[in-house]
């Protein structure tokens, strides 16, 4: 059994600054979960607890809690209907309704939003379909992919609804071969080719050797390019954008670590720093890209990762 | 710079220059991490170019590019720039005419679509293009 409480509230309660109770949260002094509408939750014996600590009367405790068992008898003793029964929980947006059912519809997300109007986007309405379970219809609309989950709404909402959550919710149930524009696409060729423009092994290597070899005639006497090369401190990936279409850009990073010094090496394969899984929605090709890169790290044995964006 | 490995001109980039704060290393490494980047692109801005400003908000309240969360590669371009307007007027406010911008996606965006839409006349350059134009290479290595 949890007890719900607001900071404020349990300020007031123990006579202390609403500060103090948000430090105790902090330093798990008080062993609360942060839920939605800025309020907290901690169980009734970890509440009970802390109250015997201050010398304070709990306002409920563990006798308080009503069985089930015994509330049905009750209500079917009271009105003669057998007790209603919700059934398992279908929303499958929200981890707990209380995340949408909290929102008051105040619209300070949309104030925020520079998108909102657009085509009728607006983060309330989006709250208020999934928490009514309009999942098909949003999961369909092109709202959550206009949408550049930049939490400007989020860090407007005076109740905390986590509406980038949602957003990238929505865009992971899209079905795959219905992701707007090229980014499942690119997706799919980094798992097979390790790169998301599918640029061959033998074409990188070349590139950036050739590249070396510019840079070392315009500024940086004697660099080369240094791929594969073991003991390095850092291991640097490689937005596939740039050897695709901009390869002079990358000269830049090379430049500044030529004048530091620096000890660095780029892998021959798996390079690919730009993991497009974060914004189509796809937590499982996200796990394995970010994965090829922790083991690039260790087969190298480098100390440090650098993602150069 | 802190461990004086690399010397940075500061005299060459001498435009009016602003930072733009990506989502993903302030706003949203803030919620994700307790920690949003902010400060850490200025410092290195303001290393190189002495004269600054900086939006209006900015920092946890900043605007969005408009490209961000894959927008750049979305069949949305319409709604990518009309997203973009606001950016577009924080940098005409603010009176800078050379922009940083530490991320791909809102460098494309400022650079490549939004100056021309709006006509900035900016230049836009990346965070570690502004420290490798301004860095001084050493003479002997």
């Amino acid at each position: 059994m949890m007890y719900e409480f607001k900071v404020a509230d349990l300020a007031e309660e123990f006579g202390v600054h609403r500060n103090t109770i948000r430090n105790w949260i902090n330093s798990r002094t008080l062993p609360a979960q942060e839920g939605p509408g800025k309020r907290y939750a901690m169980k009734v014996s970890d509440y009970v607890a802390l109250c015997d600590k201050f010398g304070i009367i709990p306002k409920v405790n563990m006798e308080m809690a009503v069985e089930i068992e015994e509330l049905k008898t009750i209500t079917t003793a009271q009105t003669g209907q057998p007790i209603l029964q919700l059934g398992e929980k279908t929303n499958t947006l929200f981890d707990d309704p209380s995340w949408g059912d909290v929102c008051l519809t105040c619209g300070t997300c949309a104030s925020a939003c520079p998108i909102a109007g657009v085509n009728g986007l607006d983060p309330r309405k989006i709250v208020r379909m999934a928490v009514l379970g309009l999942e098909e219809e949003l999961i369909e609309s092109s709202w959550p992919w206009k949408c550049t989950m930049c939490g400007k709404c989020e860090e407007a909402c005076p109740m905390n609804v986590e509406i980038v959550k949602l957003m990238r919710r929505l865009r992971s149930r899209r079905p795959r071969n219905l992701v707007p524009g090229p980014i499942h696409k690119g997706v799919a060729m980094c798992l097979e080719r390790g790169n998301n423009l599918g640029i061959p092994k033998d074409d990188f290597a070349f590139l950036l050797q050739d590249l070396g070899e510019e840079l070392a005639a315009e500024t940086c006497p004697g660099f080369t390019t240094p791929l594969e090369v073991r003991g390095s401190r850092l291991l640097i990936t490689v937005n596939s954008k740039e050897p695709f279409a901009e390869p002079d850009d990358m000269k830049w990073w090379w430049k500044i670590f030529y004048a530091a010094n620096e000890s660095w090496t780029v892998s021959a394969d798996n390079w690919e720093g730009v993991n497009w899984g974060l914004f189509s929605g796809d937590d499982e090709a996200m796990k394995t890209i970010v994965g090829r890169i922790v083991d690039n790290l260790e087969r190298l044995h480098c100390e440090a990762l650098l993602l150069p964006e | 710079m802190r461990e004086n490995r690399i010397t940075l001109d500061n005299t060459i980039h001498t435009k009016l220059a602003t930072y733009h704060d990506p989502c993903n290393y302030g706003r949203k490494s803030l919620k994700a991490f307790g920690h949003g980047y902010f400060e850490e692109g200025r410092i290195i801005t303001r290393a190189c170019c002495p004269s600054f400003v900086d939006m209006e908000p900015n920092r946890n309240g900043n605007y969005c590019c408009g490209a961000g969360g894959g927008a750049w590669a979305m069949p949305y371009a319409p709604e990518r720039v009309f997203y973009g307007r606001i950016k577009a007027r924080q940098i005409q406010e603010c009176g800078a005419k050379m922009v940083i911008a530490p991320c791909h996606n809102c460098r494309d965006q400022l650079k490549k679509s939004l100056n021309k839409e709006f006509d900035l006349g900016i230049e836009v350059k990346y965070l570690w293009e502004l420290v490798s134009d301004s860095v001084i290479i050493p003479t002997k290595k």
